[in-house]
């Protein structure tokens, strides 16, 4: 099993939400940044998981691939209001192309814990980096 | 030594850091504030003030005001203008939520005639006014008519039996900021603003019920310039802004020119501080398409305007026009916008940026309303939902010394994830409602995160603001009644 993690960060840009995720890979490393996003907006435990989307996405750098994943998801929430409880990344071997399968389902207000609506992913201390056990990745969501 | 020494004492309420400080920096930064809120602003104001006194053409000083707090690129709370021939614009000093922004209604109802329904509005208004993650708004617009909002804002509303005639020229810039062009702003940006007319959002936007507090601040004279002619006069305040349409309109051009960055290897000491020429292709482009986000959030507010107008009527069966539902002003305070002022005894165009502030333009500004223009502009500081607001007035020293431009709000000093540790929402609910004021919020993790302890004493930012001079206060609002998004 590889392994990935999130905590939240506090102490960093008060208006709003930071975190830092975890990853043995790159791949758990940005299943673990979509999970964290989507814990700001709901507790995942309440969310349904009946629909699959596929998310492709390219670009020419990690960074890239990471806020575009990010950022989609948030538009998928505004545009088709889906939200989402589990994510399956797949990278290419070039870093510049990456699948998202996402399981979620649309909003319910009754069944969902929803929590806070994210505007945007901020490029303020954004960034992945190499670590000795893996990846990590800080992200401040502007609220 | 904590970063706030090394900010050297100017007057009562203004420090300054020197260029020598850090490598780069342009011009010196300046910050407003009493000793106590100095003290109290976490070390990324200074990291933060003192990076945008480095960005190209920057003119005078980058300013913090009382309310700074660590925000991303620009702290919040901070202002920068730029030379539009050799200056910058940059979406990290506008935001995310382009036109965040405040709007006060008076009404001419008073405290007595309220309280007993207070609950039947605030449940109304919660009811009408969508508010939490990813809600959509029950106004259905086509692509071409939001073309037109994106060009109008305000305008379009009056035109299309959303508000009425007189509401625009009460709303900054006329209820529209000249230049949109709906051809610079991405489909996907489009369909994210497209349901979001008449929402509220969440974070700190709220809709709120208040009553003129003369125990705190009144000035009379100057607040009857406003239509605020009696002490417990009932007003609406609402905060919010250019909901996923801005939102979505940063992000896309936030990398296009941080990609940009790269390519010409510009370096910034934070990324969300991208910035390209102001004259550039690319400046033009994100100034129009951010245009379109301003006029899209003067539209929701009104859209609001118009659900409180409802609101009110049904709850009191009376038409709106005979409880003087009219919009005394409403501000931006995420905004960056092409203005003339005096700079070394000369006029001169400059982009003038205001991330979480206001403009606060003195009395004889042809930019404030006619009705205004002898006194000032009025300037709408939105508090904690437990604290109350304040409606102030623009001064000619804001002109002289700040680009016409001062506060906005409580500002944080407790983060979120702070906030909702030390205070459960449901316990805050019902402590408020025990203090007289009626809460309905989307979820109730929201309403922690927005807990009063989480801010800075609103009124000793205002007084500070006051103190320097470059804005006045006029009166205080308590509320009684908050949609809480």
């Amino acid at each position: 099993m590889v392994r990935s993690s999130f905590r939240f960060l506090p102490d960093i840009a008060l208006a709003d939400i930071a975190f830092l995720a975890k990853g043995e890979t790159l791949e758990t490393l940005f299943e673990a940044s979509a999970r964290a996003l989507t814990e700001v907006m709901v507790d995942r435990r309440s969310v349904s998981a009946g629909t699959l989307k596929i998310l492709e996405i390219k670009s020419d750098t990690v960074d890239g691939l990471l806020y575009d994943l990010l950022s989609e998801l948030i538009v998928l929430k505004d545009v088709d209001s889906l939200l989402f409880k589990t994510f399956a990344v797949s990278i290419s071997k070039d870093k510049t192309r990456l699948t998202c399968r996402a399981k979620g389902g649309t909003i319910d207000r009754e069944r969902n814990r929803l929590r806070n609506d994210v505007k945007a992913v901020t490029m303020h201390l954004f960034g992945v980096k190499k670590t000795k056990g893996g990846f990590e990745a800080t992200v401040v969501l502007d609220i | 030594m904590s970063e706030t020494q090394v900010a050297k004492q100017v007057s009562d309420v203004v420090w300054e850091i020197p260029t020598s400080y850090k490598d780069g920096m342009k011009v010196p930064a300046r910050m407003y504030a009493t000793r106590k809120l100095l003290d109290a602003m976490d070390k990324g104001v200074i990291e933060q003030v003192t990076n945008v006194a480095c960005l190209p053409g920057i003119v005078n000083y980058s300013f913090a005001m009382a309310d700074a707090h660590w925000g991303y690129g620009f702290p919040i709370g901070g202002v920068a203008a730029f030379d539009v021939e050799n200056g910058i614009i940059s979406p990290g000093g506008v935001g995310f939520d382009v036109n965040c922004g405040m709007r006060l209604i008076r009404t001419n109802l008073r405290y007595s005639e309220v309280k007993p329904r207070i609950k039947e509005i605030v449940d109304l208004l919660f009811r009408l006014v969508p508010a939490g993650v990813g809600v959509k708004g029950p106004l259905k617009i086509t692509q071409p008519q939001l073309d037109e909002i994106m060009q109008w804002g305000v305008k379009w509303c009056a035109e299309n039996d959303l508000g009425w005639g007189e509401d625009a020229s009460h709303v900054e810039e006329g209820g529209f900021i000249k230049g949109g062009n709906p051809a610079k702003v991405d489909p996907q940006a489009k369909s994210r603003g497209i349901s979001q007319l008449g929402t509220l959002g969440s974070g700190n936007h709220y809709l709120e019920v208040q009553v003129v507090d003369p125990a705190r601040f009144l000035d009379r004279n100057l607040a009857s310039k406003f239509g605020l002619v009696h002490d417990d006069q009932v007003v609406v305040m609402v905060h919010c802004g250019s909901r996923g349409f801005g939102h979505q309109i940063c992000t896309d051009y936030l990398r296009v020119l941080d990609g940009a960055m790269r390519k010409y290897k510009i370096q910034v000491r934070d990324r969300e501080l991208a910035y390209t020429p102001f004259s550039s292709n690319e400046g033009q482009d994100y100034y129009s398409a951010m245009v379109c986000a301003a006029n899209f959030a003067f539209a929701n507010r009104q859209i609001i305007l118009h659900r409180v107008r409802e609101a009110l009527s049904q709850v009191f069966h009376k038409e709106a026009e005979k409880m003087d539902v009219n919009v005394i002003y409403d501000v931006c305070h995420n905004i960056a916008k092409v203005e003339r002022h005096r700079v070394d005894g000369s006029s001169r165009d400059l982009i003038v940026h205001r991330k979480g502030a206001t403009r606060s333009f003195g009395p004889g500004h042809s930019d404030v309303p006619a009705p205004y223009r002898a006194v000032g502009q009025p300037v709408i500081i939105g508090g904690s939902m437990e604290t109350g607001s304040y409606l102030l007035l623009g001064t000619e020293k804001a002109m002289q010394e700040t680009f016409g431009s001062t506060a906005h709000g409580s500002g944080r000093t407790m983060s979120r994830t702070a906030a909702k540790r030390q205070v459960r929402g449901a316990e805050l609910q019902k402590s408020m409602e025990k203090r007289g004021i009626y809460v309905r919020a989307a979820t109730m993790d929201g309403l922690a995160e927005e807990a009063g302890v989480a801010y800075k004493d609103i009124s000793e930012v205002v007084e500070t603001m006051h103190i320097a001079g470059i804005s006045l206060k006029v009166a205080a609002l308590r509320p009684i009644g908050n949609v809480k998004g």
